[in-house]
């Protein structure tokens, strides 16, 4: 499988108080990998990484098989990016955005362009210190589209946005995907949107990756179980045990990766009885990872 | 490309030059009001020409001033995110943002020019003395340019470094104003000011004379 976005052993450093560590992503072309973890994990510090905007202090990237930082003006040809906050000129009209942008891509369809803006339903003669944040959202989107990229990075672009434009947005940019294949690298903290589109989910916390793995097992693999009568000394099991709480009596309740149905028989032979297998959602089995992640440090 | 980045600086450093613009214009024309008489004393007229002779650097170094702020703060207030994320090298982007200044600079320049070339040509002078609009227009474009570059160097720099030259700067002139105090003789400033200002300083080309009339 060949990756868009490769990085290895990443190491950087903010000030005494942030560190990335042993940053190792693979972004599968043609996927949508959503990128998630909390607030100060290091989403945007990474995603800035990728792009070359800022130096690492060891470690290799390579994004559309081109080597960041030294090649990125090339790679940023082949990529739309839409950052966290807006970073477009306050002082120009949407129109003079679009002509602005437009110069620096010659892969730039300007009758994609306008297709969007008014899909959008964009004032082009409107300021754009003047727009809403949903249509500043709008505009972002459009212009990393229009650009016509095989590379989507995307950091938080629904973040703060009302649930219509939100799903204006994403059908655009679903529309996009599916009919370029391009790949989308998407950070988010709404859990439940990137579980609609995504295949690939890559989670964050406190500066490294504490789990890749393909969408579909991260939301079947987690599960909550309702023990009883367990041993306190569990020795091998056939999945991963992520927590363990002890309730009244003998009961216990186990969060495990990794479940399969034929799994159960495991607990026969411990002696123990396995009374309820619940589904957790993708928000819960985020949360547990996590829980397990800052446990093993 | 250079297009859009020359129309994004004239937009965003109009404003501020229209006024200093118009004044360049009328710096050569007030200088020569009033010498409509060819029998004037020779002396008062190059002594006048002289009083209005620092006005010259002194819009030069504005309207360098204003072009690099102008030039690098919209980028600075998005914390230079969308000028990195542009595919091209970043100095590239640096040359086509300084270039698009320095010809937006050649507005004022000209205007300069042309306010001279009218003024010189509407007045009476004494015999034995001569006009320079167009070496003085030179002279203008060239420190405008280097006042330009090295604001365009110090505003293209993070806050941090801009802190660091002022607070060194600062600093020197704290601790002159302490020497003075203690009764000491010891000249931090004027060394300082030798070598920006004399020759081959790199401030150099705004003292001395500027003569819109002389022998």
């Amino acid at each position: 499988m060949s990756h868009a976005i490769e990085t290895t052993g990443l190491l950087y450093q903010a000030g005494k108080n942030f560190e990335l560590r042993d940053l190792s992503l693979q972004v599968p072309e043609g996927s949508i990998y959503g990128f998630l973890g909390p607030n100060g994990s290091g989403k945007t510090t990474s995603i800035r990484l990728c792009l070359g905007l800022l130096q690492p202090k060891a470690g290799r990237i390579t994004v559309l098989g081109h080597e960041i930082p030294r090649e990125s003006p090339r790679a940023l040809g082949r990529i739309g990016y839409v950052p966290e906050r807006p970073h477009l000129y306050q002082s120009l009209t949407v129109d003079e955005s679009l002509r602005y942008h437009s110069a620096f891509y010659p892969t730039w369809e300007g009758k994609f362009a306008d297709e969007l803006v008014g899909r959008f339903g964009l004032d082009r003669s409107r300021g754009l210190s003047r727009l809403s944040k949903g249509e500043m959202g709008k505009l972002m989107i459009l212009l990393a589209l229009a650009q016509r990229p095989d590379l989507l990075v995307l950091d938080e672009p629904t973040d703060g946005l009302d649930p219509v434009v939100r799903r204006e947005v994403l059908s655009a940019l679903l529309d996009y995907v599916s009919e370029r294949s391009a790949t989308v690298f998407i950070s988010s903290h709404l859990i439940h949107e990137l579980e609609r589109i995504c295949d690939w989910v890559g989670v964050m916390d406190r500066g490294r990756l504490v789990a890749e793995l393909p969408m579909q097992s991260f939301k079947n693999g987690i599960k909550r179980l309702r023990v009883t009568k367990a041993p306190s000394l569990l020795g091998d099991t056939p999945f991963v045990l992520l927590a363990r709480e002890y309730l009244e009596g003998a009961a216990e309740t186990w969060v495990v990766r990794g479940w399969q149905a034929p799994m159960a028989q495991y607990f026969d032979g411990v002696g123990a009885d396995l009374r309820e297998i619940v589904d957790l959602d993708l928000e819960e089995g985020f949360v547990e990872l996590l829980r397990t992640a800052r446990q093993a440090t | 490309m250079f297009q859009v980045i020359l129309f994004t600086q004239w937009k965003w450093s109009r404003a501020a030059l229209v006024f200093p613009a118009v004044l360049v214009f009328a710096l050569p024309i007030l200088t020569v009001r009033g010498f409509g008489d060819a029998t004037m004393d020779p002396l008062t007229v190059i002594s006048t020409a002289q009083s209005w002779g620092p006005s010259y650097p002194i819009m030069a170094i504005v309207l360098g001033i204003i072009m690099a702020v102008a030039t690098w703060s919209s980028d600075r207030n998005g914390k230079h995110t969308y000028a990195l994320s542009l595919p091209l090298p970043r100095w590239h982007y640096v040359l086509l943002r300084f270039g698009a200044g320095a010809l937006l600079l050649a507005g004022p320049a000209l205007l300069l020019w042309i306010g001279a070339l009218v003024a010189t040509s509407s007045a009476s002078l004494p015999p034995g003395l001569r006009v320079y609009p167009t070496a003085l227009a030179l002279r203008f474009t060239l420190a405008t340019l280097i006042m330009y570059a090295v604001s365009f160097a110090l505003a293209a720099g993070s806050s941090r470094v801009v802190r660091t030259i002022l607070l060194t700067l600062g600093f020197v002139v704290l601790a002159q104003i302490l020497l003075s105090l203690l009764g000491s003789e010891f000249d931090l400033i004027g060394p300082l000011g030798n070598w920006l200002f004399d020759w081959p300083g790199p401030l150099e080309i705004l003292s001395g004379r500027w003569m819109l009339i002389d022998v």
